[in-house]
């Protein structure tokens, strides 16, 4: 697979700022903030809370526009994708970690895995065995058919990694993917993110206030006031 | 299995809807069981007894809600008429049998049994008046009043020996008794009198010149073919009987839908976590709308055999308590119902769906 920071960037940031207006006031999350990210490569977003990590990270996979400055996913500027082009990418381009696991409670966990198939146009005959060999792959296989409320935290983040990596994402957007857990589970969680992104070549843009996370990040880019530091 | 797993995790919230909803399609089954009910009764009298001519007063052109006098000399003209081989005459009449304290009101129809024409459409049990003292009820008024086989039948102070019992006279509002003309007339007082006149014409003899000569040389009669009579009494009983039927199925659909719009949305909105990271994970809008769509049709489709489930026992129930309520399902009714469910159910759904728009990616971060 390519190393980190071997090939164009998957996402680059230019000047980007957000800004968001409510009743008679605004407020800039994000300011002017530049950066790229490329395959095999882990972004290390860090910053205090409120310091616009989350948004940052909503602009980068294109959930949110930018007010200002220019945002591109894959070699082209997010500007000119349609509102179903960017669910496509989301679908078969993109995975997403979420500090709450936010797994679907009503679903088991291959099911978990299973949806994003769907939404990844994975034919159904096939969707069952590739989430079971996913599962598998990160330790809870044998968890396949349990709901979410039978599972501990470690193996909830697992689920949710399985179900980020079901559609073989090249770009992995993790927002506080250690927040709920405890060290040895943080560490290994991100280790498996980290061992994941470089088998499959994948850009991980983290965002997260964790220190433990710093020992794997390929690059450390520290937020404060929405702006880099 | 999405779908399902979140209504059943309620399965309160789901009994109570799946419970109105049915209610509501009960009601539905019900007042078209008993308009047909209503419609059979009414016509069926008419429908078995086939006349090529029904001849009645001007002006009048049904026997449910017109008022019809023909006189004895305008008959005797009638079955003189070229091509006429039988006239009969019946005289329909608003008439009262007591029972105890009870007192019902029926339509009684005055007949020449000899006729052949505008007897009891049917018998449930026994035969056609033959004598002037006896009688045929209808099923529905005999067994709210309790009449059975050979009793003596209290009307307007005659007594009259109950000889049969008839099948299609109840018209909901009030049901058919049949005696004969000559009793019918002696109780008015006056001789000679009719309704209406059943015309049958010769063998190959045709239709149109012995209606020209009933309406044109007759004056102030008019004569009706049996589909046209047929017709105008169908149209005379809807008129009356449709605008409260759809009313009332109007208001049942709107009931039916407000109740599953609410619930969808209420689901939705219990679940805005789970479809705001659906969407962010890049469920299609379609995938979306027809998770949605699956709930209304799945409580739709559990709602209609729940209220299949009730309607039949309940209909043997109400026509046990309230004999005068005869309701008539054929599959017909019940598929279009059905139809009709899914229709409401897919417009609930559209309403709810409405609320997925309002759920935005970014609440997944939040």
């Amino acid at each position: 697979m390519n190393g980190p920071g071997s090939s164009a960037p998957l996402v680059r940031l230019e000047g980007v700022t957000k800004v968001f207006n409510g009743s008679g006031h605004s407020t800039t999350a994000v300011r002017d903030v530049s950066l790229e990210a490329r395959r095999g490569e882990m972004v290390l977003l860090m910053g205090p809370s409120g310091s616009g990590k989350t948004t940052l990270l909503t602009l980068i996979a294109g959930l949110a526009r930018p007010t200002s400055g220019r945002v591109s996913l894959f070699g082209r500027g997010i500007e000119r994708f349609s509102t179903r082009e960017l669910q496509a990418f989301r679908a078969e381009r993109i995975g997403f970690i979420f500090q709450a696991f936010l797994l679907i409670e009503a679903l088991t966990a291959a099911e978990n895995v299973g949806i994003v198939l769907r939404f990844g146009r994975t034919r159904r005959s096939e969707r069952a065995a590739r989430a079971g060999a996913l599962l598998g792959e990160l330790g809870v296989g044998h968890l396949a058919d349990r709901f979410p409320a039978g599972l501990s935290q470690g193996e909830k983040q697992r689920v949710a990694v399985a179900r980020a990596l079901a559609n073989g994402a090249e770009l992995l957007i993790a927002d506080e993917p250690t927040g709920s857990l405890e060290t040895r589970q943080a560490v290994g969680i991100i280790a498996l993110l980290h061992e994941q992104a470089r088998k499959r070549g994948a850009a991980v843009i983290v965002a997260s206030h964790d220190l433990r996370l710093r020992d794997f990040a390929d690059r450390i880019v520290t937020l404060r006031d929405g702006a880099i530091a | 299995m999405y779908a399902v797993r979140t209504l059943r995790s309620q399965p309160l919230r789901l009994a109570l809807t799946v419970g109105g909803i049915a209610l509501c399609i009960v009601l539905m089954l019900f007042l078209l069981a008993v308009y047909r009910g209503v419609a059979d009764g009414s016509v069926e009298y008419i429908r078995q007894n086939r006349a090529d001519l029904w001849v009645l007063q001007d002006n009048a052109t049904n026997i449910l809600r017109g008022s019809s006098l023909i006189r004895p000399e305008q008959i005797l003209a009638i079955s003189r008429a070229p091509g006429v081989r039988t006239a009969a005459p019946v005289l329909f009449l608003l008439s009262t049998i007591r029972r105890g304290d009870r007192v019902g009101t029926i339509f009684l129809t005055g007949f020449d049994p000899g006729a052949g024409l505008g007897g009891p459409p049917a018998l449930a049990w026994g035969r056609g008046p033959r004598a002037d003292d006896e009688i045929v009820l209808d099923r529905s008024f005999a067994m709210k009043f309790g009449f059975k086989a050979g009793e003596e039948v209290d009307l307007q102070g005659r007594r009259l020996k109950l000889v049969g019992i008839s099948r299609g006279t109840n018209a909901f509002v009030i049901q058919y008794a049949f005696v004969t003309l000559r009793f019918a007339r002696d109780l008015i007082g006056v001789p000679g009198l009719a309704t209406c006149v059943m015309v049958n014409a010769e063998p190959g003899a045709e239709i149109g010149p012995i209606r020209e000569e009933i309406c044109d040389v007759l004056a102030g009669l008019q004569a009706y073919d049996q589909a046209t009579f047929l017709a105008n009494n169908v149209h005379e009983m809807r008129s009356g009987f449709l605008p409260l039927l759809y009313t009332v199925a109007a208001i049942g659909s709107v009931v039916l839908t407000a109740i599953l719009s609410l619930l969808l949305s209420v689901n939705i909105l219990e679940r805005r976590k789970d479809f705001a990271i659906l969407k962010t994970l890049g469920a299609p809008s379609g995938f979306l709308w027809g998770l949605v769509v699956k709930q209304a049709a799945l409580i739709a489709s559990v709602s209609c055999a729940a209220a299949l489930a009730l309607f039949f026992p309940l209909v043997r129930l109400i026509e046990r308590v309230s004999p005068e309520v005869t309701a008539k399902s054929t599959p017909g009714q019940v598929a279009g119902v059905a139809a009709a469910v899914l229709l409401m159910s897919l417009a609930s759904s559209l309403a709810a769906v409405r609320r997925l728009r309002r759920i935005y990616v970014l609440e997944a971060f939040s």
